[in-house]
């Protein structure tokens, strides 16, 4: 592999590794606050890609109970992307309502919640096939205006890059330290702060777990819409179940990173990103093989993931 | 009191009985498995064969079925692997059925076609165009031109275009049979007809980014682009490839040959090179029937995937027919009707939408009429039509 190609695959890999980070995000923020992973995350991902195309007023396809329906208005991209992160996070406070929370106020075992969150899942991709059909769909001249790629190179040396990935790269930073912004300099952030610390102490500060768990949910939610709205436009939604594999890269990041860790996901997913642009691509099909190795070596060295904290046993 | 009770509400019980056989007797559906992928990616070309089958369903059913016998068409998804396929293979063989059409990969026959040999259960493949189906065994046949008849015509087509071209770059899927059974036929099409095979790239169907393939064929600069793979892939790969500047032709396989490829490379898809098994446009009686039914219910017109669909259905349908006329099928157990059943099938001529069809003895289709389409996008970037060129 020559320099150039190189530089370009790690820029890929930046692209790439930044819609990991935004994923895992959402994963990492539910399991700082409950301990658990949500399973439905690659379901809501999956969701917000399909809210985005509907709020852009286009029309489904032939196959499902919608087949041909539109929405009578159409958002430009930009708005849509936003509507069908909110959207999104509006399902992430209804799979709380319905997967997470009547386990909850009944003690049930972390396990339980898991495994409920997972029916979860496959209940929305198949309602959702159910709805629209398992066609391809793309956002309508999300990219209009722009030239498809773009040269990033300096002095002569050619570093071309999808359009597509520069914008995905540049939307993944805005959402992350809006992100930063709310966990570190708002109210709200730092009582979800105080919750992943603590959750008794905190309520007994007289913060309001709940509707800090609600919240969680829904940024979680909106994270993970926003997500697979940014996939679909770059590889196009090419069905009900292209959410799956992110689900299993996103739980990879979520442990490299460090389990609960907001920095540690943002790592975890740029370098995973990274790795798995330079795989040769002859042996692409071990892509993933790679990623799990590397987290495998780097758990064996530090346990708790790159950034995560190391517990300490008291005796 | 409670006896007479008894005895006359099994009496009833038992003349309720007797009548529903006799009624069950006379229109006992004949039941025929189709087993295509109506989940996962590869629903692109399941969504398009169960329509095809279903018209087929309605059509013959219509007409009288089997000597007035309904057909029942079961069916069972494969998603897209070959655990799936082989599920739905056991559950249709346990499940009665005379036939199964299907699966809908060569990837996934390969897998579920031994099954269905060993319980003597006759396949026809609607979709599977990889080298060495029908060899599989004595029951699996295909209606599906293999990809060493059907892929040369879009190489040849493509020069029509372009007698300019000399160098040619091959991508293929190597984790898919069909894949790699059509590139294998597009390279020595390549190379018997006197152009430069410069390189060949591989990639996974699962793959979502070919920067590093597509950067290493453009350094090579040629001006013919072959792509074998199934819709999502190849439609993301022919979408970067024109994103990254290339300009020459490009000859897609039979896996892009779905109207579900349009919103993957969107505007980029105009101009694909794809050799077809079918036409909507071929003037046979049967296909402008049903073109007519297909654009009726769907509003565009029959994909090729559609058509194979409905031509496996038929197949069947006059298969059992003329079984039916030689032996009532109801006096024979199950794996009689299965064995001559495919026989029956091997042995016939079918004037299907595909044009004249008939079988080798090893279950090989024998098909006349092919042509080559080129896609044609319209100004919105999402929909578009398969032009025909020859």
């Amino acid at each position: 592999m020559n320099l150039a190609l190189f530089f370009q695959q790690v820029v890929n890999g930046l692209a790439i590794g930044s819609v990991y980070a935004i994923f895992a995000l959402g994963y990492t923020l539910i399991f700082s606050i409950l301990g658990i992973i949500n399973f439905a995350h690659s379901a809501i991902f999956t969701l917000g890609a399909y809210f985005t195309y509907a709020l852009m007023g286009a029309r489904f396809g032939f196959n499902g109970l919608l087949a041909q329906t539109a929405l009578p208005f159409g958002l430009p991209f930009p708005l849509a992307v936003l509507g069908g992160g909110l959207l999104a996070g509006g399902m992430g406070v209804l799979v709380e309502r319905i997967a997470f929370r009547p386990l909850r106020n009944r003690g049930a075992d972390p396990l339980l919640m898991l495994v409920s969150s997972l029916g979860v899942a496959v209940a929305l991709v198949n309602i959702i096939q159910y709805l629209v059909g398992a066609e391809a769909y793309s956002y309508p001249n999300a990219l209009a205006g722009l030239p498809p790629s773009i040269n990033l190179g300096v002095g002569g040396v050619p570093l071309i890059m999808r359009t597509v990935l520069v914008v995905i790269f540049i939307i993944s930073m805005l959402i992350l330290f809006a992100l930063m912004r709310l966990m570190n300099h708002t109210k709200a952030g730092k009582a979800l702060q105080a919750v992943a610390e603590d959750p008794v102490t905190a309520s007994l500060l007289g913060i309001n777990t709940d509707r800090l768990i609600l919240l969680t949910f829904f940024i979680s939610g909106f994270l993970g819409g926003i997500a697979g709205t940014l996939v679909g436009l770059s590889v196009t939604i090419t069905g009900p179940y292209f959410g799956i594999t992110f689900g299993l890269r996103g739980l990879a990041v979520l442990v490299l990173g460090g389990l609960g860790s907001i920095p540690g996901a943002v790592v975890g997913g740029l370098a995973i990103g990274i790795v798995e642009a330079l795989v040769p691509p002859d042996l692409s099909g071990y892509k993933d093989a790679v990623a799990f190795a590397i987290l495998l070596i780097v758990l064996f060295f530090r346990p708790q993931g790159l950034l995560g904290r190391t517990f300490i046993q008291k005796v | 009191m409670r006896l007479i009770r008894v005895v006359i509400s099994s009496l009833v019980v038992a003349i309720l009985l007797s009548a529903s056989f006799a009624l069950a007797q006379d229109v006992q559906p004949i039941k025929i498995g189709v087993a295509v992928a109506q989940t996962s990616n590869v629903a692109l070309f399941g969504q398009e064969q169960v329509i095809g089958a279903k018209i087929a369903e309605a059509y013959f059913n219509e007409k009288g079925g089997v000597n007035g016998r309904p057909i029942q068409l079961v069916f069972q998804d494969t998603a897209g692997d070959e655990a799936g396929a082989i599920n739905a293979f056991q559950t249709l063989i346990a499940d009665t059925v005379v036939g199964i059409v299907g699966p809908t990969l060569s990837q996934q026959a390969f897998a579920a076609d031994p099954m269905a040999e060993q319980a003597g259960v006759p396949v026809l493949a609607p979709s599977n165009t990889a080298k060495g189906i029908p060899e599989v065994g004595n029951f699996i046949a295909r209606v599906s031109a293999p990809v060493a008849v059907v892929a040369p015509n879009a190489v040849r087509a493509a020069l029509n275009l372009d007698p300019n071209i000399k160098d040619v770059v091959v991508f293929y899927a190597q984790n898919d049979a069909f894949a790699s059974s059509e590139t294998t036929t597009f390279q020595s099409t390549v190379t018997n007809l006197g152009l430069n095979l410069a390189s060949v790239q591989t990639f996974q169907t699962t793959d979502t980014d070919f920067s590093a393939q597509i950067t290493n064929a453009i350094a090579l600069n040629p001006q013919l682009v072959i792509v074998s793979g199934l819709a999502a892939d190849g439609g993301n790969l022919i979408r970067q490839l024109r994103e990254f500047g290339y300009t020459g032709v490009i000859v897609g396989g039979n896996g892009l040959n779905t109207a579900n490829v349009f919103p993957v490379c969107q505007q980029f898809c105009d101009g694909i090179i794809i050799a077809q098994a079918y036409s909507p446009a071929a003037e046979s009686e049967i296909n402008q029937t049903f073109r007519e039914l297909y654009k009726a219910e769907q509003g565009k017109e029959p994909p090729q995937f559609s058509a194979q669909a409905f031509s496996a259905v038929q197949v069947f349908v006059e298969a059992l027919i003329r079984l039916d006329n030689i032996t009532k099928l109801d006096t024979l157990d199950l794996a009689t009707q299965r064995n001559l059943l495919n026989l029956s099938v091997l042995a016939g001529g079918y004037e299907t939408p595909l044009g004249m069809l008939s079988f080798t003895p090893t279950g090989e289709i024998v098909q006349e009429q092919f042509y080559v389409a080129q896609i044609k996008m319209n100004a919105d970037g999402q929909t578009g039509t398969f032009e025909y060129i020859q």
